[in-house]
């Protein structure tokens, strides 16, 4: 690869949307030019500032409540009985109106379910995350050896999960520990890389939906395959080495 | 309003962060951005049959930008407010720029020159670098959201970030001869 093509890549880059190959190619690249890194340095700085949490606001709770106001206002049945019924049951009777009304049709809804499904799942890694780091501990096994993670997942959680030593390449094991998505408990490995914790979800196969790319507050959300189970990774490190990270996982 | 749209209120609230921030960004203006998101509340409910399927979050998010840019070529019909604003934006970026290295002092101030700086750049870049870098979009949620092909999304980041990072004093690395 040449500068000029590099240099076309980089932001590609930045934004994930290079494949493996192509990103591999390019980091060969930059690791031997130190123009290119700059440019990838500077670009990444450009990230970092934009990326400060000031620049998100939640939304006014005024406005969440005006529109709360409109969608109950709006729901089909209005006597009191119904308007005290579960949430699922108002969201069953949203789904037959919706599919009554022609509003959309069966595959539209049951794409709109899986992103909610998806987004439910996201959240609840990105929360498990940030409670282990709220944590005294985030680990429930402290170890750097994976010859005693392994067994101490057997036993306590069905299919062990595959942990890797990759202490040479700058990410130490820290440990493990069983966490909750949804309603199954699922196995989390620990590893560091400098300041930065990472936490390797271990999804159950079938309960679960996909799960995409998602970013929130500085924190990252990755999918990947190891050995065959779907598993997530959330973490606050860049992106670049989090890529990396992946990299060294899948082997 | 038609009734058993349900559906949209909850992909409304579900992604209202999302939609606040696009519209505080495009607009610039927090009681604006509450009333374009609750417009574009009540125009993705009146218009709920028109979802064909795809990205809902990409569908809500390309009605919210609507509801904000028929806002904002409102507001251009009274030009000089906005021209004045514009005039000090870009004073305020230029000068940002010269106290730089005090600027940086405090992470709270680099937010503060960072928010400067990227409402002061043209809209088009504005909110493809916020769906891009604040809500974390892929380029073809992007696309879907703004209603242009790909590449259009990637050369408007480009140019958005190469305008951030020279008003923000981040060196940049010479262009290449022949690029």
């Amino acid at each position: 690869m040449d500068c000029s093509c590099a240099r076309a890549l980089i932001e590609l880059y930045l934004d994930d949307e290079l494949d493996r190959e192509q990103a591999a190619a390019l980091e060969a690249h930059v690791d031997g030019c130190a123009d290119c890194r700059g440019a990838l340095n500077g670009l990444g700085e450009v990230r970092r500032a934009l990326r400060d949490e000031s620049l998100r606001r939640p939304a006014p709770q005024a406005l969440r409540d005006r529109i709360g106001a409109d969608v109950q206002a709006q729901r089909p049945v209005r006597n009191s009985r119904a308007r005290r019924s579960a949430p699922w049951m108002r969201y069953a009777a949203a789904c037959l109106l919706a599919f009554g009304a022609g509003g959309i049709s069966l595959q539209a809804w049951n794409r709109l379910h899986g992103t909610t499904e998806r987004t439910q799942l996201a959240r609840d890694l990105f929360a498990s995350h940030w409670r282990a780091l709220a944590a005294n501990s985030p680990v429930d096994v402290v170890s750097s050896d994976r010859h005693t993670v392994k067994p101490w997942f057997a036993g306590r959680i069905a299919q062990s999960p595959p942990v890797r030593d990759l202490v040479e390449q700058g990410f130490p094991l820290v440990g493990g520990r069983l966490d909750y998505v949804g309603d199954s408990r699922v196995a989390v490995l620990v590893y560091r890389h400098g300041h930065h914790l990472i936490d390797v979800y271990m999804l159950p196969s079938p309960a679960t939906g996909p799960v995409a790319t998602t970013a929130q507050q500085g924190y990252t959300l990755e999918p990947i395959t190891l050995d065959g189970q779907r598993a997530a990774i959330v973490t606050d490190m860049d992106l670049q080495e989090l890529a990396r990270f992946e990299r060294l996982l899948r082997q | 309003m038609v009734a058993g749209h349900a559906w949209v209120g909850d992909l409304a609230l579900q992604h209202l962060d999302a939609a606040y921030n696009l519209a505080r960004w495009v607009l610039g203006n927090e009681s604006d951005a509450s009333d374009a998101v609750h417009d574009a509340y009540l125009r993705a409910a009146r218009a709920a049959h028109t979802y064909a399927g795809g990205d809902a979050r990409a569908w809500w998010l390309a009605i919210v930008r609507n509801c904000c840019l028929a806002r904002l070529s409102a507001r251009r019909r009274e030009p000089s407010l906005e021209q004045a604003e514009g005039a000090r934006l870009i004073d305020t970026l230029l000068r940002t720029a010269d106290d730089e290295v005090e600027a940086r002092a405090s992470a709270a101030q680099a937010g503060r020159q960072v928010e400067r700086a990227l409402q002061a750049l043209p809209v088009e870049f504005r909110e493809a670098l916020v769906l891009r870098e604040i809500e974390g979009l892929s380029y073809r949620e992007i696309a879907d959201v703004l209603e242009v092909p790909i590449g259009t999304v990637m050369s408007r980041l480009s140019r958005g970030r190469a305008l951030l990072q020279r008003g923000l004093g981040i060196p940049m690395q010479e262009a290449l001869h022949g690029l």
